[in-house]
């Protein structure tokens, strides 16, 4: 298991490093297939790591799993050597039920993306770098989702900042160069702050605690919810929750995606995100449990807010990218609430949005850019109405994304909002019940609000009379290779959507 | 008369790098009849030995201790002037590594220029054996010598182009460095007045026993001695003189300030604080943390707003120093010497390029380098990677734990505050070297930079390139080198 591991790891790294050394000359076609080969064995890699296990916060490497009680986690294909002996940091990777599905939906986002690019390229081409930068972001996302030292952790996380900062200002909106310039430096400085913040906040673990190993901390977590331990919380938090992002740290974020390329908004918003609210549940939960109660009503109200405060900007946009960037708040707000929770059905939710999330909106954003390259703009105004009429099949598809993701019962969105909002009606006996469900009712208004914009868009994009929106004439409907890409996460959200047990078991037992 | 003894091997690296300096002189002095080009290979060669003995010696070294000059006391330990100890050799590895470096750097680029090869040498050595001194000195008289044997050296590098700019820039360090041994000299003076003694270890002992009155004396002769040091390494507010010096001399002279002058002044005040002046919980190292707070915000900020190449670097380099500082105001040597390890091998990295390109277009503005990735691979990359380890971030893994370390300095030291700037200039620091690496990876230009690149410097650039994969590939080794 460890090498199937490591070898997820070391190949897009080894690959991208390879891709760079072939000549220029190489075709855009030729790159973009050999990403599709690399990321499809790394595809079926991360599948092979899939195994039935069951659990919640506890790692054993030591002892025999029944030991720690029905609470244990195992972990699997550990690979824990020595790195840098004198600052006490080691190569520790591994992974549980609750990376897996994130290694999984890394690896199949990553392999989607090179796909798509066989066919559809950004209008500057040189997709021998940008295929090789996506390698590297999928080496380091795995990385960050394995991790079991806190320094490995935080070193994986800024392996992505300057591949993704490089693909928004290389690759992104071509109309507004300055734009994307300063959309990209506002991704990757605010990003970098937070990440030191959180460096900052591991630091402050370690000289309480004397390691920087997971496994160790989480057995034996850094106790008391004052002085110290609170601001390595608080610190970890801020720092994570830059990339998560929560609001009033979500700034950077509707600009990098509206001014990313289509593969950098999928990945941005299928998996970079996921990094922040994973760290939350992988680090600041199990490592500093008694802070985390003590800023948990801090962490849900700004959650709460989040999702207002994305819906309602939603209804203001008139930005197609913007629209899903913004979305994207108000989801993971419910993702943070889930942690904020801190109770079983409020973490499991998280997780199960976390992933669904990474599904739909990948779907989106795939939508979303189609549209725009079919209409050279993403702005609603000027590619105006009635695409049920022009674009028949896009146009549905957009309302089947739209759907899943305003959380229509049936489909993937549906379950984590669900047990989110569970959970926040129950949340851990140690937060204060009335704010919580303070929080839930607040969250609950949330979920029309989002199913308003989604309605509202759907309604001021798909439908109207085709009659005065004529059809432009190179817009073609769905071609093969977006069919061929998109086709997984229709058929994801679908399955999770009737069979969200798939996932949930992988957690444990409600 | 009193009784002293030394271990010779403690002295031996200074001893080689001044007898090396000596004959370099006087072979180029005395053996005209050979042509230029020769003569310039032997000097070259002759400097890269001795620097190259000085690293084999602290190398198989490292782990000992080797006083010199020493003298018995009544009671206490015994008074040493100049000890090697693995600080001192830390510090001298780095030392030789960057020495070692410029006289790479210089093997490319002196025969065009109108610069006397025998005198270059010679004044390199020179410096080297001050900052190898300054590195071990264990009294404040030694460090005062150390100091001016690297710094006269110095500014004497900056006035070898003769022309109004290069007689500008050395006039500034000349000046800046007169004054600022004058301080430190007023300081000194007042610390033996206080103490009654030179010795580091005996100033130490005497300091913690003094009444309030005289702490107070000791305090500000301290602060003169810092402050000393602080024009020297140009930290905020003493930095003025930086950018235009570094601007007006050859860039080789600047990569040699840049490199082994700073590293010497960084370690003369590491020695201090570590062993001396400024013990543990001393206003004097609030002083120095609120010293790397300033400098480095305004080293970075002001980087931000160059369109010079070199000028980039020298402000970038002030940014550097302020975190150099933040380790070095906790008195954490291992993070220190790590740190100036990482910084000297990617800046003489960086100045290589830059020298490259400088070749061909004097201007050295930023957006000369546009374009560069396409049109000159190998040099983009290597840049790119020098100053995505001067940012600290991945791939630039030696960056990233040399910043790590000082974090866990300043952490461990109990200065929230200082963590917190530092976070906030990790965050400035990367948009200036971004704005760089941006130009590098723009496409198209019009006239992209490509040229022949000489092979001495594709040599330099790619041993140099090389060295900051392999300590970013195995970190431990910058901290193995002061344990």
């Amino acid at each position: 298991m460890n090498a199937i591991l490591l070898g997820i790891l070391a190949l897009p790294m080894l690959a991208a490093l390879a891709l760079w050394a072939l000549p220029i000359t190489l075709g855009d076609r030729l790159a973009a297939l050999y990403g599709a080969v690399v990321s499809g064995l790394v595809l079926v890699g991360s599948v092979l790591l899939w195994q039935r296990t069951e659990g919640w916060f506890a790692y054993s490497e030591l002892q025999p799993v029944q030991q720690l009680g029905p609470n244990a986690r195992p972990l699997d294909a550990v690979t824990d050597v020595p790195w840098i002996p004198p600052l006490n940091v080691r190569f520790h990777i591994g992974v549980d039920s609750i990376s897996v599905p994130l290694i999984i939906l890394t690896a199949l986002l990553t392999f989607l993306c090179c796909i798509y690019s066989l066919k559809i390229t950004p209008r500057i081409g040189r997709m021998r770098s940008l295929i090789a930068l996506l390698l590297v972001i999928e080496a380091g996302v795995i990385g960050a989702f394995s991790a079991m030292d806190l320094v490995l952790f935080f070193v994986c996380f800024e392996i992505v900042l300057i591949p993704m900062w490089l693909i928004i200002d290389i690759w992104g909106d071509d109309h507004d160069p300055a734009g994307r310039k300063r959309a990209a430096t506002t991704f990757v400085l605010m990003t970098v702050f937070g990440s030191a913040l959180m460096l900052l906040g591991f630091l402050l673990v370690y000289r309480q605690a004397g390691t920087f190993d997971l496994v160790q901390l989480t057995n034996s977590p850094v106790l008391g919810g004052h002085g110290i331990p609170l601001v390595a919380a608080l610190l970890v938090a801020v720092g994570l929750a830059v990339k998560v992002p929560l609001w009033p740290l979500h700034i950077w974020l509707p600009d990098a995606h509206a001014k990313a390329p289509t593969v950098g908004s999928v990945i941005l918003a299928g998996i970079l995100l996921k990094l922040g609210t994973y760290g939350l549940i992988r680090i600041l939960v199990p490592v500093l449990p008694d802070a985390t109660v003590t800023i948990a009503p801090y962490l849900g109200g700004f959650s709460t807010v989040a999702i207002i405060a994305g819906s309602l900007a939603c209804l203001g946009q008139t930005d197609l990218k913007r629209l899903i960037a913004y979305s994207s708040v108000g989801h993971m707000g419910f993702v943070g609430l889930g942690i904020a929770s801190l109770s079983d059905a409020g973490m499991k939710g998280a997780l199960f949005a976390n992933i669904a999330h990474g599904i739909i909106t990948g779907l989106l954003f795939f939508v979303a850019g189609a549209i725009k390259d079919r209409h050279d703009t993403s702005d609603l105004r000027t590619i105006g109405r009635a695409l049920y009429a022009r674009l028949p099949r896009i146009g549905a598809l957009l309302t089947f994304a739209c759907l899943a993701s305003l959380g229509l019962p049936g489909l993937a969105g549906f379950w984590g909002e669900m047990l989110v909002l569970l959970g926040a009606y129950d949340p851990s006996a140690a937060l204060p019940q009335a704010t919580f469900r303070v929080f839930m009712v607040v969250a609950g208004l949330g979920t029309v609000l989002t199913a308003a914009y989604f309605l509202r868009l759907i309604r001021n994009l798909c439908q109207g009379d085709p009659a005065e929106n004529p059809a432009s004439a190179f817009a073609v409907d769905l071609s093969r290779i977006e069919l061929i890409t998109w086709s997984p996460l229709v058929v994801l959200t679908v399955l999770l959507g009737v069979w969200p047990g798939l996932l949930l078991h992988q957690w444990g037992i409600l | 008369m009193t009784l002293t003894w030394t271990d010779w091997q403690a002295i031996a690296v200074p001893l080689v790098l001044a007898i090396g300096a000596v004959a370099v002189l006087l072979i180029d002095a005395f053996w005209r009849s050979a042509t230029v080009q020769l003569r310039h290979t032997v000097v070259t060669l002759l400097t890269g030995a001795v620097i190259l003995f000085g690293l084999v010696f602290v190398w198989a070294q490292r782990d000992d201790f080797k006083p010199a000059f020493c003298r018995p006391v009544v009671e206490g330990p015994a008074e040493c002037s100049l000890v090697f100890e693995p600080l001192t050799a830390g510090l001298w590895g780095v030392l030789l590594i960057g020495g070692l470096g410029v006289v790479g750097l210089s093997a490319y680029r002196l025969l065009s220029a109108d610069i006397p090869v025998g005198e270059y040498h010679f004044l390199l050595l020179s410096a080297l054996v001050g900052a190898t001194t300054l590195a071990g000195a264990r009294d404040l008289a030694t460090v005062v010598i150390g100091l001016e044997v690297v710094s006269l050296p110095s500014f004497a590098l900056v006035a070898l182009r003769r022309d109004r700019r290069g007689s500008e820039a050395a006039l500034k360090a000349f000046l800046v460095s007169v004054l600022s041994t004058a301080v430190m000299l007023f300081g000194i003076s007042y610390l033996y007045g206080v103490t009654g003694s030179l010795h580091l270890v005996t100033i130490a002992n005497r300091l913690t026993g003094l009444d309030p009155d005289m702490k107070r004396v000791a305090f500000a002769a301290g602060l003169f001695v810092v402050v000393g040091f602080a024009f020297k390494i140009a930290a905020v507010p003493f930095h003025a003189w930086l950018p235009d010096t570094y601007v007006g001399a050859p860039v080789e002279v600047t990569a040699f300030l840049a490199v082994v002058s700073k590293s010497a002044g960084v370690a003369g005040l590491l020695v201090l604080v570590v062993t001396g002046i400024a013990p543990d919980g001393s206003d004097l190292r609030l002083v120095i943390a609120i010293l790397a707070a300033v400098t480095m915000t305004v080293g970075n900020l002001a980087a931000l707003r160059q369109r010079e190449a070199v000028r980039l670097l020298a402000w970038s380099s002030i940014g550097q120093v302020g975190f150099l500082l933040a380790p070095l105001a906790v008195g954490d040597a291992q993070a220190v010497v790590g740190y100036l390890a990482a910084y000297v091998i990617v800046t003489l990295g960086a100045f290589g390029a830059v020298a490259v390109v400088q070749r061909h277009r004097p201007a050295g503005l930023l957006s000369d380098y546009r374009g560069m990735v396409r049109s000159e691979p190998g040099l983009a990359v290597a840049l790119i990677f020098f100053l995505v380890v001067l940012a600290g971030l991945p791939p630039g893994l030696a960056g990233l734990f040399t910043k790590f370390a000082a974090f866990q300095a300043v952490i461990d030291g109990h200065l929230g505050w200082l963590a917190i700037v530092m976070a906030v200039n990790v965050m400035i620091g990367l948009a200036v070297y971004l704005r760089w690496v941006a130009e590098l990876f723009l496409l198209p230009a019009d006239d992209p930079f490509s040229v022949d690149i000489e092979t001495p410097a594709v040599v330099m650039v790619s041993l140099f390139t090389a060295a900051a994969v392999v300590v970013s590939v195995l970190p431990s080794t910058l901290f193995a080198l002061a344990t």
